[in-house]
């Protein structure tokens, strides 16, 4: 569905990805693994259009995706409207304001007829429970509540491709439940998640598929457990670490943490 | 400066309004040309910015504070135009919502503050600022004086409002419907907070900001330095500091002026022919020669037409004749300066 | 005697004050009282022509009527008087009070006692009494009504959409840049022991500005990718949902009758 060939792009100096190539097949869960800084948010971003490559190329379902495609009105419409980014900081992504104007900033910019969009926005808000929220303004919302509306804003155009940047990062750990809940139930098979976390308890929860970027570069792909097997390759990469702590019947010890369960 | 509701006839904010909106339709058109559809996050996150700076309280040199508009960061990290926007934003919003600053009054806040004050930032940081390198010294220096000759700017146009309050908008019993204090109180009332405690907060910010962008953030002083050279520039700032310490010595002795007895040669009221002392101070200084009995015609007509805002260089409120006199000339070599940047800049644009 | 505030101490004092005026009027514009529930665009245009009417008319007895209609509506629509004097009324005495108070000495006229003159007199009411109301009515409106709704109403007004989706925008920014600006200087204050030198002052102040412009600037582009993202190529649209009943007509006559009174009875 996505092909991604030989993508190098700079920040300035410095090479936020180089020389990446994969290949994100349609219906799948697939996972973007990495640190921090480890490219995997620009890849995110060239994935929905919104940064283009320095050299490469980008593609989706045969269709280059780069700033001259995305001029024509209707090919940017027809994939904005395919393909959903949920950002990784919700304020960025809450800029409207009342919530139901949130979710409704979509389908206004895809200008469909205001009744649908009411009725549309109406059901959106139900499936994420936060009907009791849509006339807040979103600096009165709480962190878990800001996500389900970024979250909202998304789905209310019903993407085939939803793209998730750290979904959930800031999260208070009831929240991050939810939030994993909704992921898993959406889409059930037909639809594309992309996630690109770097919290590796997650990754087998919600991808089928794992893509390793390590400083730019992709160093390993393939099934989540596999990946997560390798502690050389996660320990490389900054995902996991030694560090001390207590264990109950152990006292003060080292081992590498896996945070799998 | 905020000026508030009924501090203005309706005339007069009416014709602000019809003032400002041609600048806000060409600022419009430039930032939406400039950024294509980035103008409109930029713009709303950049009035906010304004609007929360507007509330800081800014430590001044003495243990003063004071609040800053921001007017002239904000002309030199978007250009004029977007500050002429994110001001009025922000100034709208603080008027609606928060009650700073009068409905009616929006278009004169606006015009004051965020149009002149943008223009005057930004031709004063383009000419002395002039090609030097985005890291250089000289642009400090440059925004600092652009924020300081903004915010006096604005707030002499916003005393010239008030001040023909009074004059043209009075009942039948000659009470001040609006503002009521003519020129010659409203004009030094407010420029001597502005030239001493507001100007300097402004500068201050306006310095102190493109001091810290200059390390953390070069790419945003792009915008307004054009053509900004690589290395330094090889005139720089030193050959016309001497200038400045000159000019500032001589403001400082102005009251010296005080010191020589009588009206200097030709300087006469109509007064002055009919008071004996006066008679003869103007007999010594003529070679002996006994001044007519009555007023010259001339001079009696015309001595009436022109009442200045700041007569005898002291303005009323003032008892000392000194810092009236200092004062003066702050407001004289301050209106100058002004004067001759404004003509360099649009013979700039001309050549351009 | 109290030690005087710091600089740091008085700015959270402002920002803090921002951030629970606006708490306040949100809470406000929800609660059930006669103002809350007009049609907004009525509100909008009639509180606009009320204000408009002060500032035009001659006569202080219909300015001072329209002042005491505005503590009326402040009643019925159980907006708190203490909370009026406390946000509005009393900063607006203070300040213009003090612009006003030397006019009645050396305002020109018919001594009255002393130095005072009747004109002076008279033209200090009309200064405060024209801040005064034009601010209560302004206040009315923001403390009736929530924002998102006077934002859509102003396009009643012919207002470009483009202005007010950057108004609503503003808005909202506003308050995640506050509280940033907040947080920044409560961890300075929690930091700081003694007295800061000026200089230092000057370069902290100084610094968390330029902090925040940096922020504000990246925040910018990054709210644009995320408008871009859903669709937005420029054109801003928004959704109305306002609708005309009887009571608001009823109301746009009151308030349109009101202001006409006023301009009538002073012209």
């Amino acid at each position: 569905m996505f092909r991604v060939e030989n993508v190098t792009f700079r920040y300035g100096s410095v090479v936020a990805l180089d020389n990446v190539s994969l290949h994100i097949q349609e219906g799948k869960r697939s996972a973007l693994l990495g640190a921090n800084g480890s490219g995997k948010s620009t890849l995110l971003r060239m994935l929905d259009g919104l940064c283009f490559p320095d050299s490469g190329a980008i593609s989706f379902r045969g269709d280059t995706i780069d700033s001259l495609s995305l001029e024509d009105d209707k090919f940017a419409f027809a994939f904005r409207r395919r393909v959903g980014l949920v950002f990784q900081n919700p304020d960025v992504q809450l800029f409207n304001p009342t919530v139901f104007d949130e979710v409704a900033f979509g389908p206004l910019q895809m200008r469909w007829l205001k009744a649908e969009i009411r009725e549309r926005v109406e059901t959106t808000l139900k499936t994420l429970e936060i009907t009791h929220l849509k006339d807040r303004p979103p600096h009165r919302l709480s962190g878990g509540e800001k996500k389900r509306v970024a979250i909202a804003s998304v789905l209310v155009l019903d993407p085939e491709v939803l793209l998730l940047d750290e979904p959930t990062a800031a999260l208070d750990p009831r929240s991050q439940n939810q939030i994993i809940d909704l992921l898993i139930g959406w889409g059930e098979g037909k639809k594309t998640v992309i996630t690109a976390t770097h919290d590796l308890g997650l990754v087998e929860d919600i991808a089928d598929d794992c893509f390793l970027l390590q400083s730019g570069t992709l160093v390993a792909h393939g099934a989540p457990a596999g990946i997560l097997e390798n502690q050389t390759l996660l320990r490389s990469s900054n995902l996991i670490h030694e560090h001390r702590h207590s264990h109950p019947a152990l006292g003060i010890h080292t081992h590498p943490h896996t945070h799998r369960t | 400066m905020h000026i508030p509701d009924g501090y203005l006839s309706p005339s007069t904010c009416a014709a602000l309004y019809a003032g400002s909106t041609p600048f806000w339709y060409v600022s419009l058109q430039k930032m939406n040309r400039r950024l294509n559809t980035q103008a409109v996050p930029l713009l709303s996150v950049f009035a906010a910015f304004s609007f929360v700076i507007m509330m800081f309280n800014l430590p001044l040199p003495g243990g003063t504070t004071g609040h800053a508009v921001g007017v002239g960061i904000a002309s030199i990290v978007l250009g004029p135009w977007g500050s002429i926007l994110a001001i009025s934003v922000a100034l709208v919003i603080q008027a609606i919502f928060f009650g700073d600053g009068g409905i009616t009054a929006i278009g004169a806040n606006c015009f004051n503050m965020a149009i002149v004050g943008s223009l005057v930032a930004y031709a004063v940081y383009r000419v002395i600022a002039g090609r030097a390198a985005i890291e250089s010294p000289r642009r400090v220096v440059a925004a600092a004086i652009a924020g300081y000759c903004a915010i006096n700017a604005s707030a002499f146009f916003a005393a010239i409002e008030f001040g023909i309050q009074p004059m043209l908008f009075h009942d039948a019993s000659g009470t001040p419907l609006y503002a009521p204090y003519p020129l010659h109180i409203a004009v030094p009332a407010m420029m001597i907070g502005h030239l001493t405690i507001a100007g300097l907060a402004e500068t201050i910010v306006s310095g102190g900001v493109v001091a810290y962008l200059q390390r953390a953030e070069p790419v945003l002083l792009k915008t307004t330095a054009p053509g900004a050279s690589m290395n330094g520039d090889p005139v720089g700032w030193t050959g016309l500091r001497p200038l400045w310490i000159a000019l500032a010595v001589l403001l400082i002795l102005t009251p010296l002026g005080i010191l020589a007895a009588g009206a200097a040669w030709g300087e006469w009221v109509p007064e002055d022919f009919s008071t004996p002392q006066a008679r003869q101070q103007i007999a010594a200084a003529s070679g002996n020669q006994a001044p007519p009995v009555h007023v010259p015609a001339g001079l009696q007509k015309l001595a009436s037409v022109w009442t200045a805002p700041m007569p005898r260089y002291a303005p009323p409120i003032l008892k000392s004749a000194q810092l009236g006199y200092i004062l003066s000339a702050m407001v004289g070599t301050g209106l100058i300066v002004l004067a001759f940047l404004g003509g360099a800049w649009i013979f700039g644009r001309f050549r351009s | 005697m109290r030690k005087p505030r710091t600089f740091i101490e008085r700015t959270i004092g402002s920002l803090s004050d921002g951030l629970n005026f606006a708490a306040l009027a949100d809470d406000s514009a929800r609660s059930g009282g006669m103002l809350q529930r007009v049609d907004p665009r009525v509100k909008v245009a009639g509180m606009l022509a009320m204000i408009v009417s002060v500032a035009v008319t001659h006569s202080l007895i219909a300015i001072a009527g329209m002042l005491l209609i505005a503590v009326f509506f402040a009643v019925v629509s159980q907006i708190s008087l203490l909370d009026l004097a406390r946000w509005v009324w009393m900063p607006v005495l203070f300040f213009t009070g003090c612009i006003a108070l030397p006019a009645i000495f050396i305002t020109p006229g018919a001594r009255v006692y002393g130095p005072i003159t009747a004109q002076g007199l008279r033209t200090a009411s009309y200064l405060l009494l024209r801040a005064e109301t034009a601010v209560s009515l302004s206040a009315l409106l923001v403390l009736s009504t929530r924002w998102a709704h006077i934002l859509k109403a102003l396009r009643v007004l012919r207002l470009p959409v483009v202005f007010v989706v950057i108004l609503g925008m503003t808005y909202r920014y506003l308050f995640l840049i506050l509280e940033t600006a907040l947080d920044m200087f409560e961890s300075r204050e929690s930091r700081t022991v003694g007295v800061l030198e000026g200089t230092d002052r000057r370069r902290l102040a100084t610094a968390t500005v330029g902090v925040l412009l940096s922020k504000s600037y990246h925040l910018s582009a990054d709210v644009h990718l995320a408008m871009q993202s859903r669709g937005f190529r420029g054109e801003v649209y928004m959704l109305d949902d306002f609708t005309m009943r009887g009571i608001d007509w009823c109301w746009l006559f009151l308030f349109s009758a009101v202001a006409m009174t006023v301009v009538w009875v002073g012209r």
